[in-house]
């Protein structure tokens, strides 16, 4: 097992580095860079302008600037934020916790709505219930998210009720401990319930078909034969066997979360990175964005890595040596 | 310690005695809130939104204007502008006297002034803020631009603690206004100097309590992407007319959001104080005001201009060997006809109309009209006026001679040409399809494209590859602020820059007028100079300007003192006001 992560770390550092250096070519073949918007001040001198670039290193050749990058890096040094004039890590990790914080609320509203609801769908097949959270879970799947995170707000500002967007209200800093919990639980609401709806609706119609797999296997019938009650037959036999390909689904999710949740914090003005990249990329931030292509890569590696081995863990039928 | 809280609680008689010390001890209380009834002007909070984190606390690296918000509160200059009156006025500097040859000048410092940590603010620091950091070529500041002349900087010295000598190299006459750059403490900033750690000093990602200023409020809490709150300062030395103790209002808090949509909903849903209008918020607004207890403030046209400009570089790219401007086109952009009949054939009211919702402004002249003393109402004017344009156009040669609606030169070439504008900003996108819409009418064809920003500056100012721009500058109150773009060796002398010595006639005059105009103490006689530059623009149409919008505020019915005007915005006097008793 050992050998088998040391293999899959050091595939992933060449992986990274192309990343890196993709990321590097590709913002630098558009034209123009940060300081552009200062060329086009009347109070500006051109030489101010070459003394940020030299700052900066932005005045050396392509492949120089890149392995200067890479130096830093080695070092574990990201470099520093043209835009918002302070290092890159100090940028990232002071919203870093916003989105995990948002990361988590919207996993555990997956998690804890879509497995029961995948159970009662499969238990109950055909049914009513069965067939009317189909046709709900089809209309979420369908619905764009950032359609129905606009649609949310529009009701919220109609009707009042939850918060338009943010993280905290304006008087945070005044507020008890609880209270300061329930506010930010209020603005919460929003973005979790548009970022897991589509999830939910995945995940258990996921849960329905394994569990439904799992109940036409003979060990069911041999279970049921020998007069087990039929909750026993569900919850201890089947069930166990049924949710073990979500852990896969875990991993994955768990590195798609924090970049997909990114076009949400942009419509709901939640301080996570997301809007953070959004802003790098736009004012050709190089360094931040830089360093969150790099966060992003390390975090789609790292779920994968954690959803091969906990398969490992769950399924005795899986061993990588 | 026990004992003792049982000996009060069980003696009558010292209760008694602690009754009558507080009784006694409210009364008065009360009778001096009675009599000193000002005392009532302190407390209360204002919210905004702003659509951009801070990315500096530091005003001497920061790069931008957003910046200078929110960092505004926090430090102070010598000077002033007023923002109702446009006037300079004294701020960290008491009074000031000028020597005779306008070269020498001495500022008395105030002597009440403590900066935020208790330490007294003194001469030294003026002089710090100047030779050690505007005048250090190891930080990188646009600051050092403005008070460099001609590669020669001033020359600052303190004569005593509270007396700081300027000496210029040449008569200045933005001088005083200037001097409104932020004073920084030596005290809490040498070290770094010294270390050479400066440039990334007081950033964004600083503990709050380490930002040291006297300016009336000083920073509480940032939280980045959320909020950035502002307390007030209790060491803050100016007073109000009657003698109260500045600012009023305690605390002011800046909610950082998206954008300005979600801005104006936060102000409707009675979370902000204040919001920015824009020409299609108007209509939404404006009926629910008393409902929502609020007014809209209209300000007149903001600084922002909009302008087409032609590319006139009759130069020769050195890398090519081909000149950047194709000589069949340059004839067209350098026929003065030409640029008028594109003058007159833009629909300045339609455009104002569609893309302003009727709250705009035509413009005409080169400084804008809420630029005070500067602003030259009687230039020439181009209202639209379609046969006119025509009328230009075929007199100068260009007939649509094969009737295909397109207009061709006096060579039998079809006039048609790229219009670019920044993808970036809607509202200029609206224009420039307006505009090619209506130049097509006059017979000249028009591709328009707009292109993200980082690009269309670098074909502007870079490789010099384009025909027509579309774009617009911030303006100011000070017209030499703006003459990179005028003077004929300006790199932002748009349609042509960087040019050896003057090609025309009258960009020499113009070059002459920014010279004179700049070593003109007086305003009385700057004015006419400056008039005189704005008729030969407007004569002479290097810009062709468009539309100004409106500037339009909401502000809740809570404040007292509100004075807004459009240079200053809604609270430019901001430690003057106070909210009413029954908004706190």
């Amino acid at each position: 097992m050992f050998k088998y992560v040391l293999k899959r770390i050091l595939i992933a550092i060449p992986l990274l580095f192309g990343i890196s250096l993709l990321t590097f070519i590709l913002i630098q073949i558009t034209p123009g860079n940060f300081f552009d918007t200062l060329k086009l001040d009347p109070q500006v001198s051109p030489q101010t302008i070459a003394h940020y670039e030299k700052l900066y290193y932005l005045d050396k050749p392509l492949l120089q600037q890149y392995l200067h990058w890479l130096k830093n890096l080695l070092h574990f040094n990201l470099g520093y934020s043209f835009y918002y004039n302070a290092p890159v890590s100090e940028i990232i990790s002071s919203r870093l916790f916003n989105t995990f914080i948002l990361a988590l609320s919207a996993m555990l509203a997956t998690w804890l709505i879509a497995i029961p609801l995948g159970i009662v769908m499969a238990v109950r097949r055909n049914r009513f219930i069965d067939k009317f959270l189909s046709i709900i879970s089809f209309i979420s799947l369908s619905v764009p998210s950032f359609f129905l995170a606009i649609i949310l707000l529009y009701f919220a500002s109609k009707f009042g009720g939850l918060p338009l967007g943010g993280m905290q209200s304006a008087n945070f800093d005044q507020m008890s401990f609880v209270g300061k919990f329930l506010d930010v639980a209020r603005h919460l609401v929003i973005p979790t319930v548009v970022i897991s709806i589509g999830s939910i609706a995945g995940l258990q119609r996921i849960m329905r078909g394994n569990l439904l797999e799992v109940l036409r296997k003979q060990y069911i019938l041999a279970a049921r034969a020998k007069g087990l009650p039929e909750s026993r037959v569900i919850y201890k036999h089947a069930l166990r066997n049924a949710i073990n390909p979500l852990v896969t689904i875990f991993g994955y999710h768990l590195s798609g979360l924090l970049s997909g949740a990114a076009l949400i914090e942009i419509i709901c003005s939640w301080p996570g990175i997301g809007s953070v990249m959004l802003t790098a990329v736009r004012a050709k931030d190089l360094y931040l964005v830089m360093a969150s292509m790099l966060m992003g890569g390390v975090l789609l590696f790292l779920g994968n890595l954690l959803a091969d081995i906990l398969l490992a863990w769950v399924d005795p039928r899986i061993r990588y040596d | 310690m026990k004992r003792h809280n049982k000996n009060i609680f069980l003696n009558i008689e010292g209760i008694k005695k602690l009754l009558i010390v507080l009784v006694v001890f409210l009364c008065s209380g009360r009778l001096v809130f009675a009599q000193d009834k000002p005392f009532d002007k302190y407390g209360g909070q204002l919210v905004f939104t702003t659509t951009s984190d801070p990315r500096s606390f530091n005003p001497v690296v920061a790069k931008e204007s957003s910046t200078s918000a929110v960092i505004g509160y926090l430090f102070e200059g010598l000077t002033k502008t007023d923002g109702e009156t446009l006037e300079v006025q004294p701020s960290l500097a008491k009074s000031w006297k000028v020597s005779d040859d306008g070269l020498t000048w001495t500022f008395d410092l105030r002597e009440d002034v403590l900066w935020s940590d208790g330490k007294p603010f003194t001469a030294e620091d003026v002089v710090f803020t100047f030779n050690d950091l505007i005048y250090n070529d190891n930080i990188p500041t646009s600051s050092r631009d403005i008070f460099t002349i001609d590669g020669k900087e001033f020359k600052v010295k303190e004569i005593d603690q509270y007396t700081v000598e300027f000496i210029l190299p040449m008569r200045f006459a933005p001088f005083l206004r200037s001097m409104g750059t932020s004073i920084m403490p030596k005290h809490a900033l040498k070290s770094s100097v010294d270390d050479g750690t400066f440039n990334f000093k007081w950033g964004i990602d600083t503990p709050v309590e380490e930002i040291v200023g006297t300016g009336p409020y000083l920073l509480e809490l940032y939280q980045p992407g959320q909020r950035v709150v502002l307390k007030a300062n209790p060491l803050y030395w100016d007073k109000s007319d009657k003698g109260e103790k500045l600012p009023f209002i305690q605390r002011i808090i800046y909610l950082i959001v998206q954008n300005q949509d979600v801005a104006l909903l936060k102000f409707l849903e009675g979370e902000t104080d204040s919001c920015e209008v824009r020409g299609t918020d108007y209509p939404l607004l404006k009926p629910l005001e008393s409902e929502k207890d609020f007014t809209v403030y209209d300000l007149g046209a903001t600084f922002g201009s909009n302008f087409v400009v032609f590319n006139q570089n009759s130069r020769v790219n050195p890398k090519t060997n081909k000149p950047f401007v194709d000589p069949i086109k340059l004839s067209w952009f350098r026929n003065l006809a030409f640029r008028k009949a594109v003058a007159y054939a833009i629909d300045k009211e339609r455009i104002i109309q569609i893309v302003m919702n009727d709250l705009g402004f035509p413009q005409y002249s080169a400084m804008n009209p809420s630029a005070g003393i500067f602003y030259n109402p009687n230039v020439l004017k181009y209202d639209y006026d379609l046969e006119k344009a025509k009328k230009i156009l075929n007199d100068a040669g260009f007939i649509d001679r094969d009737g295909d609606g397109i207009v061709e030169d006096s060579d039998g070439n079809k006039v048609e040409f790229n219009l670019f504008t920044s993808s970036n900003s809607p509202e200029r996108l609206q224009i420039a399809a307006i505009i090619r819409h209506d130049l097509e009418e006059i017979g000249l064809k028009v591709n328009f494209l707009g292109l993200e920003f980082n690009n269309l500056v670098a074909k502007l100012i870079g490789i010099y590859d384009w025909d027509a721009i579309l774009i617009g500058l911030t303006g100011g109150i000070e017209p030499h602020f703006g003459k990179n773009v005028w003077v004929s060796n300006g790199q932002l002398h748009f349609w042509n820059p960087g040019q050896e010595k003057p090609e025309t006639e009258w960009e020499a005059r113009i070059d002459e007028i920014f010279n004179l105009a700049v070593q003109e103490l007086d305003d009385k006689n700057r004015k006419p100079l400056y008039d005189e530059w704005q008729m030969i623009v407007s004569e002479k149409l290097p810009l062709i300007y468009t539309v100004l919008g409106a500037g339009m505020s909401a502000v809740r019915n809570k404040f007292e003192n509100l004075n807004p005007t459009v240079y200053g915005g809604v609270f430019h006097n901001l430690e003057e006001l106070y909210i009413k008793e029954n908004y706190r």
